[in-house]
């Protein structure tokens, strides 16, 4: 059982001010046990702060990041899991579930974890898993201005996921639950 | 009248004889042996309780006998012989005896655990002489002495297998991790359902769910909230594991045979603390489950070696009944908490040694709060090396009148048993004696604590 968080786009200071105050009292250290970031963080007191909920923390560089470092794509293997990261403007057009595609075969991942659209989306395509998580504070992104908060949690068991969609909406917290199994023809399928 | 001269001997013998020798306390504490070598005629013959058993002491009586008239031999030879040259053959005599009295205990030991119904009071006698090690009699007795056999043989195979079967349910209910439980709930809700979207590429279905059933969850009733408090108890258990008995190879180290025992114990006292919320896990039970836990599990009965795990936890609930009061923070002003335990510890050692308790008392101030906490609580588990305690449980569980009773006879003549020393120290002195107890021979301090007037403080109901 392994839980993973996965969030971005939190555009912390100049298009929000902090995680709504209903996330942050669920965030609590001691729970998860790896953190995936999808980028635009944006400065460097918001990866402190993710930092000390979870000491594994992997971050792929957004666009207004302000710390260059970031790599531009990650993967990194959980369980029985491989999973990819990458901010998502790079792909063009964005989040088109096509050119995602790509992206998943070049990394040769089973989960691909992308953002810069600030919405919420997880499809099947192909034999692999898209997911964006959306952003967590709901800022504005460069399509639209109606962003609602939200993040994932996934669990990790063996040969299958739970993903758990965490939105705020409307002031309060609501949280759905999406299964997926892997068969192992998954890998295979790549070569 | 034989075992008072008996115990006059290490005068002369005492260099010579193994293990009756370097004991902190040789005048004091012999002159309290030997004082109450009276009362010992009077006690022994019949054993505990009443003189009801006399009957059925006769192999008891025979066996000290021969043992008296065989030590009664070799004295004489000494005294002939004179005593450079045969010094040599007085050791090897009295050697031969000990391996010759072990082997007639393992056999009455076989003798009446092979029988239809035990007799539990012959078994807590024998026991209370100590049992052999190895061969895995002592794991049996212990079972026998804590009421988890029961007495009539005809029943064990019953009573063991349901009560192994009982355990491992147990440890599927309360040990699994909440995402193993939504699993397992799920395939039986949707065993029917084929996963329809299993090739069907497009957006995921979504299914809501409550407020409780989400891993980031705060909720009391929330399986995961549940799960996360337990862990925060997992790590300290697993912190003190790593702890015990950190010189033995059975516990400590990165083996994988240590490593299985380690988990083996971690989920023993998981689910201990599950079922008893009140006092959940407190530092140390490790240390009363590992004695427990490596006899059974060098059982060499294989069965019974491979369901140690299961036996040490109903064995060790069994035993913890008794002192979980002491654990319980709330309770420890009341008449079955830990102060009052400590004050009949006390006043065990003022009826006893009324000297000596004055000094502790009131002339070194050192109060049985500061040194016996912790010999009482953890079964002395921490003053002692594992196959010294064994030997202190083996008198613990057979005492008929209760572990607890024999247990402040332990630690009163642990003090009896450094007076001269404890008398000769100011508080800094006997603290640091009490809390980091000497090596001494078990089987004197065993002897001294049997010896002991009763504890009349309180009134054991078992008669």
């Amino acid at each position: 059982m392994v839980l993973v968080l996965a969030l971005g786009d939190l555009h912390i200071p100049h298009r929000a001010a902090d995680l709504p105050p209903k996330f942050k009292s669920m965030l609590v250290p001691g729970k998860i046990q790896h953190i995936i970031c999808t980028g635009n963080l944006c400065i460097k007191e918001v990866q402190d702060y993710l930092k000390s909920l979870c000491p594994d923390l992997h971050i792929a560089r957004g666009e207004y990041d302000e710390e260059t470092r970031y790599p531009e794509t990650k993967t990194l293997t959980i369980g029985q899991f491989k999973l990819g990261l990458c901010h998502g403007h790079q792909v063009i057009p964005w989040g088109d579930l096509d050119s995602l595609a790509m992206l998943q075969r070049q990394l040769d991942v089973d989960i691909l974890v992308t953002g810069h659209t600030h919405q919420f989306t997880a499809y099947k395509h192909e034999g692999g898993v898209v997911i964006n998580p959306g952003s967590a504070t709901g800022a504005y992104s460069s399509i639209t201005y109606d962003v609602n908060p939200s993040f994932v949690l996934m669990d990790i068991d063996g040969l299958r996921v739970v993903v758990y969609v965490y939105e705020l909406i409307d002031g309060e917290v609501k949280v759905d639950k999406i299964d997926f199994k892997k068969t192992t023809a998954t890998t295979h399928s790549a070569h | 009248m034989l075992k008072g001269k008996k115990l006059k001997l290490p005068d002369r013998l005492g260099s010579l004889v193994v293990g009756f020798d370097d004991k902190d306390e040789d005048s004091g504490g012999s002159d309290s042996v030997l004082e109450s070598g009276e009362e010992l005629e009077i006690i022994q013959p019949n054993g505990f309780g009443s003189g009801r058993e006399s009957e059925t002491d006769d192999d008891g009586e025979i066996e000290e006998d021969a043992m008296v008239k065989r030590k009664a031999k070799v004295d004489g030879e000494l005294e002939q012989k004179g005593r450079q040259r045969h010094e040599k053959d007085g050791w090897g005599h009295v050697l031969v005896m000990k391996i010759i009295e072990t082997d007639e205990k393992r056999s009455d030991i076989e003798y009446e655990i092979s029988q239809k119904e035990v007799n539990l009071e012959k078994l807590q006698r024998i026991a209370s002489t100590g049992l052999p090690d190895g061969g895995g009699l002592r794991a049996t007795v212990w079972k026998l002495l804590l009421g988890f056999l029961p007495p009539s043989r005809d029943l064990w195979e019953k009573e063991l297998t349901e009560n192994r079967q009982k355990y491992s349910k147990l440890k599927e209910e309360l040990l699994l991790t909440p995402s193993e439980l939504a699993r397992i709930k799920e395939e039986a809700l949707h065993s029917t359902e084929h996963n329809a979207d299993v090739d069907t590429d497009g957006p995921l279905t979504r299914q809501k769910i409550s407020h409780e059933d989400h891993p980031l969850s705060l909720g009391k009733a929330s399986v995961w909230h549940q799960y996360f408090e337990h862990t925060e108890i997992a790590e300290q258990i697993d912190r003190d594991l790593q702890r015990t008995h950190p010189e033995m190879k059975f516990f400590s180290g990165e083996s994988s045979f240590s490593r299985k025992h380690r988990e083996a114990m971690r989920n023993i006292l998981l689910l201990f603390s599950k079922l008893n919320p009140a006092i959940r896990y407190v530092q140390g039970m490790n240390e009363v489950l590992a004695p427990l836990y490596y006899v059974f599990s060098t059982d060499i009965d294989e069965q019974n070696a491979s369901n140690a795990e299961a036996d040490s936890f109903s064995c060790f609930v069994r035993l913890m009944s008794d002192s979980v009061d002491h654990f319980c923070q709330q309770l420890d002003n009341s008449s079955v908490g830990i102060l009052s335990t400590l004050s009949r510890l006390a006043e065990l050692l003022k009826a006893n040694d009324e000297e000596l308790w004055r000094h502790l008392e009131f002339t070194s101030k050192v109060k049985p709060q500061y040194y016996a906490f912790r010999w009482i609580t953890l079964l002395l588990t921490q003053e002692f090396n594992l196959q010294s305690i064994l030997r202190i449980w083996d008198s613990l569980l057979s005492n008929p009148f209760g572990v607890q009773d024999m247990l402040l006879r332990v630690c009163c003549a642990m003090l009896l048993c450094v007076k001269s020393r404890l008398l000769s120290g100011d508080f800094a002195a006997n603290l640091k004696l009490l809390q980091h107890y000497p090596d001494i021979n078990i089987e004197h301090l065993l002897l001294v604590a049997r010896d002991l007037s009763p504890d009349t403080s309180s009134y054991r109901l078992s008669l």
